[in-house]
């Protein structure tokens, strides 16, 4: 496991704050209207962990809406190399995806051309969210991330995060974003998955980046 | 002069479309051929002549920064950008050392009011 100190940590949570701003602006720009993030809250876990992290997370934010505690979730992924490694994935309630499609394509495109684009479509928005986030974490890192191109996935937060390879005992950082449409009640999530060795070269990236902020280099 | 042709490169075709449509609501006369991987923009390139091209960057295939550096040389003269969700300093680097435009995606309304300014005379 690798121990991040206070200020470590802190600087973590603040740089993917920054980081989450911009998908936040991303993800306004999209659909047209307001969206909130939550500060992102990291936590070290399995990977099992991780996905019943998840499962809860989604289920709370359905109480209310009378939707049923198992259902799916669209799950959008980009596997990133270069500073470190991670995989990035964007998720969303599936009933709520062609809402967002909706917002992102505008009401001139008729319902049944909308689902035949669904998948592409969420493909592009997870593409654009990510990079975001991600993106500007490679700046303030100053040094570049090369991303995959997005892989689209519908099944449980378990399966989701089977999909991104890692394995059960992994230890994983889970970063955790909630965000909001407020106009439309959806909650969506993004979380990034690390493994150790990905931590230990992030551990690296942010004491470098402590270290310049500090003026030391 | 006739009407500006416009080349949008870019796998996703929501995006495609997205930008299609705040092109022409501003320029219902003006050409908009569309082109999903680098290859295809490059072998349409050369007879379709567009004033401007708008290039993804993350697409299968060769990519949006080679394929604008090759559409440079086929079309010396015509206005090439990245239109891109990779916001990374390299990329906005390499688009400048490559002397074409850069502009972040998404795609909004006001993004491409940008972009097509150059042709708008």
């Amino acid at each position: 496991m690798v121990e991040l100190s206070e200020l470590e940590h802190d600087a973590l949570v603040e740089i993917f704050n920054i980081g989450v701003g911009q998908a936040a602006a991303a993800m306004s720009g999209i659909v047209g209207e307001e969206v909130t993030m939550s500060v992102p809250s990291i936590t070290f876990l399995s990977r099992m962990e991780a996905a019943q992290l998840l499962e809860d997370a989604h289920r709370r934010s359905g109480i209310g809406s009378g939707r049923d505690a198992g259902e799916r979730i669209c799950g959008v992924s980009q596997h990133y190399e270069g500073a470190f490694q991670t995989e990035a994935i964007l998720m969303f309630p599936e009933d709520k995806s062609l809402e967002i499609v909706r917002l992102m394509v505008g009401e001139s495109v008729p319902l049944a051309e909308l689902s035949e684009m669904e998948q592409e479509a969420m493909s592009e928005i997870g593409n654009i969210i990510l990079n975001s986030c991600v993106g500007t974490l490679a700046n303030i890192f100053q040094h570049e991330l090369h991303g995959s191109l997005p892989v689209y996935q519908v099944g449980s937060s378990d399966e989701i995060l089977d999909a991104t390879g890692s394995r059960a005992e992994t230890v994983v950082m889970m970063l955790h974003i909630d965000f909001i449409l407020e106009k439309h009640q959806i909650h969506g999530y993004v979380a990034f998955i690390l493994d150790v060795t990905a931590l230990h070269d992030l551990k690296d990236q942010i004491d470098r980046y402590l270290a310049r902020a500090m003026g030391q280099q | 002069m006739p009407n500006p042709i416009v080349l949008i490169v870019d796998d996703s075709r929501v995006s495609r479309l997205v930008t299609r449509q705040h092109i022409i609501a501003r320029h219902a006369d003006w050409t908009v051929v569309e082109a999903g991987t680098g290859e295809e923009a490059l072998a349409k390139a050369p007879e379709l002549q567009p004033q401007l091209v708008l290039l993804d960057v993350n697409m299968p295939g060769m990519g949006g920064v080679a394929a604008a550096e090759q559409m440079r040389k086929l079309l010396p003269t015509a206005h090439i950008s990245l239109l891109t969700a990779n916001v990374q300093e390299a990329t906005r680097k390499r688009a400048h050392d490559l002397g074409i435009g850069f502009m972040e995606k998404p795609v909004t309304e006001e993004r491409i009011a940008r972009l097509i300014a150059p042709l708008e005379g």
